[in-house]
């Protein structure tokens, strides 16, 4: 099994809304619609006080609740990776994922009626390239890579530097980091 | 025909409950009027949802289930609840509830029908409702929680039909079901009927990311909520009978599922309490849900007025319920009743499915209502199922009036109080 993971340093994001836009492009989102998306959230404790801008989308999760969660086995791993997607032709659109997913990384095609999400551009991915959001981001505050790889950039930041992840405590085994 | 001779023939019997359906006065054939039309109206607002998607709804990917799923949540609980009558039937083998069982069995096909419609329509792509058919489709068994409602809603659908067909047909022949054909299958049925609300609650209960829902308390509070509500749908279902047809129905079963709801009502209100003091003595962010919906959120209180009607009326009820006189009495008890379907449609309902969402994992808060189409879809829902009740209890009843008093009739030398058929007034 091969874990990808993405990590985001939150100390030189700027907020631009570059991998926003690049998502939408690559993967051709519907206007309304968004894979990711960014957060603006305000840290520490007044008046030492820090704004957090934070890319946020799918955590691929190790223990996903939307896979169990799918009645028909429309949501599942990429070969054999973390890479959560959804296999459009089998989605009846009940949306139990929906209520499963902690990050309301998810969203209804209208009007298809099929549930999309964030792919880590796993078409990308196959042929050795970074994800969309990763590639355009121009502070390089954006990493992507295999955790199982000691020497990789994502496995080398996660050992230097102080990092979260969201909502770790429902148990999903989250693969989004944030560099604090 | 309504003569006496009794064709035995499967055949026979299948005519002859079409001809039960065509006949009618006038108050028939109004109401089946009025609920096609209502079926009319639901079925032309879903195919504008069928046109446009699911935008059409008010649901989003914020609050992504919302009024379908919230009925739904309640008929289950309803479907469930007939268990309430084939209990005391068939285990404790009083004989007055025997009698009326098979209404029980007809409400639970009639809700979960309504129950798996409200299912379909709240599927974004309801023609891949194939692939939730065991052995059709790609059914992810035994992992995902709604594979197993599916197996659980159409396994009770199956039971309670074959095991209400079954009884039915022999009385329709004048003979006596065989016990030993039947009673495994309605052992059966009553355990399934736990199961289905059980497995209903697991469905919520499962997602632990949404505190509201993550509670070992969510299954027994919707069996408790259940039992109050079901006895009191079928008590007043049962009294309309009573009051257009000659079945006989003895005011001891309304008597007895007016006791079920007084019990299950103070049980669903204590287990209230409990969440309540759980969820606030000591608050805590998993408590942000609760509090959006009692209190409201940040400003946002679009349920609260609707939450605190709903506990009004379930402690309204279980009051009149709780005094002797009052349950007993015939307007009372049937003002309880409306309370507590009323009371707890709205906790089972849109109070238990729309705060789960708000605020949603991630702190975001979009308050949801549901939309004309929403409403008229469900509506439709309604209409057809009071709809499939009528018919089914419309080509029953005459069967088993017959039946009875025939039975009676051969009993009558041992003048059994039991066994008198004419209906006391109230």
């Amino acid at each position: 099994m091969t874990t990808y993971a993405m990590v985001i340093d939150t100390r030189t994001c700027i907020g631009c809304g570059d991998c926003v836009v690049a998502c939408k492009n690559e993967n051709k989102v519907p206007a309304g619609l968004n894979r990711d998306w960014v957060v603006e959230a305000t840290r520490g404790e007044y008046p030492d006080l820090q704004t957090e801008f934070r890319s946020e989308r799918c955590n691929h999760c190790g223990h996903a609740t939307c896979v169990s969660s799918c009645p028909t086995g429309a949501s599942h791993y990429w070969k054999d990776t973390n890479i959560v997607l959804v296999a459009e032709e089998k989605c009846t659109g009940c949306k139990a994922c929906i209520a499963a997913c902690p990050y309301d990384a998810r969203l209804i095609m209208h009007p298809q009626g099929y549930v999309d999400k964030c792919t880590f551009c796993h078409h990308r991915v196959d042929q050795g390239l970074d994800p969309a959001c990763v590639s355009s981001c121009p502070t390089h505050c954006m990493h992507f890579g295999m955790l199982d790889d000691r020497d990789s950039n994502v496995s080398r930041l996660l050992r230097e530097r102080r990092h979260k992840v969201l909502l770790g405590e429902t148990g999903n085994d989250p693969h989004v980091y944030y560099l604090l | 025909m309504t003569s006496e001779a009794v064709k035995p023939s499967l055949r026979g019997f299948l005519v002859d409950s079409l001809g039960h359906l065509v006949r009618g006065r006038l108050m028939y054939w109004a109401w089946l009027v009025l609920l096609l039309g209502l079926i009319a109206l639901g079925g032309w607002h879903y195919t504008l949802q069928l046109r446009e998607g699911l935008v059409v709804t008010n649901m989003t990917n914020q609050v992504s289930w919302g009024f379908y799923i919230s009925n739904f949540t309640f008929l289950v609980g309803v479907a469930a609840a007939a268990v309430m009558l084939v209990v005391p039937a068939y285990i404790f083998h009083r004989k007055d509830l025997k009698d009326v069982v098979l209404m029980g069995d007809t409400m639970a096909i009639a809700a979960v029908t309504m129950a798996i419609l409200f299912v379909v329509v709240d599927l974004g792509r309801p023609d891949r409702f194939w692939h939730l058919i065991p052995f059709i489709g790609r059914f992810n068994f035994p992992q995902s929680m709604l594979a197993w409602d599916v197996i659980v809603l159409n396994g009770y659908l199956l039971l309670n039909f074959g095991i209400s067909f079954y009884i039915v047909f022999n009385h329709y022949r004048g003979r006596e079901p065989s016990e030993s054909r039947y009673f495994p299958w309605v052992l059966l049925a009553i355990f399934w009927a736990i199961s289905i609300h059980t497995v209903t609650a697991f469905l919520y209960s499962a997602n632990s990311a949404r505190p509201y829902w993550h509670n070992a308390l969510l299954a027994p509070r919707f069996i408790a909520s259940a039992f109050a509500s079901g006895p009191a749908l079928m008590a007043i279902g049962l009294q309309v009978i009573r009051g257009i047809s000659d079945y006989p129905i003895r005011q001891s079963v309304i008597n007895h599922l007016a006791l079920v709801a007084a019990i299950a009502l103070q049980v669903t209100l204590f287990f209230l309490l409990a969440d309540l003091f759980t969820d606030f003595y000591n608050e805590g962010e998993h408590a942000a849900s609760a509090r959006y919906l009692f209190f409201g959120l940040d400003g946002h209180s679009g349920l609260t007025p609707w939450i605190w009607t709903a506990v009004v009326l379930l402690t309204t009820a279980m009051l009149i319920l709780m005094i002797h006189p009052l349950r007993k009495h015939p307007v009372y008890m049937n003002i309880a009743f409306v309370l507590t379907i009323v009371g707890v449609w709205i906790e089972k309902g849109m109070g238990l499915v729309i705060p789960a969402f708000v605020p949603t994992p991630i702190g975001e808060i979009y308050e949801y209502s549901p939309s004309l189409t929403e409403i008229m879809v469900s509506v439709g829902i309604w209409a057809f199922g009071l709809l499939l009740f009528t018919m089914l209890a419309k080509a029953a009843l005459p069967v088993q009036c017959r039946f009875l008093r025939e039975k009676n009739r051969r009993a009558g030398t041992e003048r059994n109080p039991d066994s008198d058929p004419a209906v006391e007034p109230d």
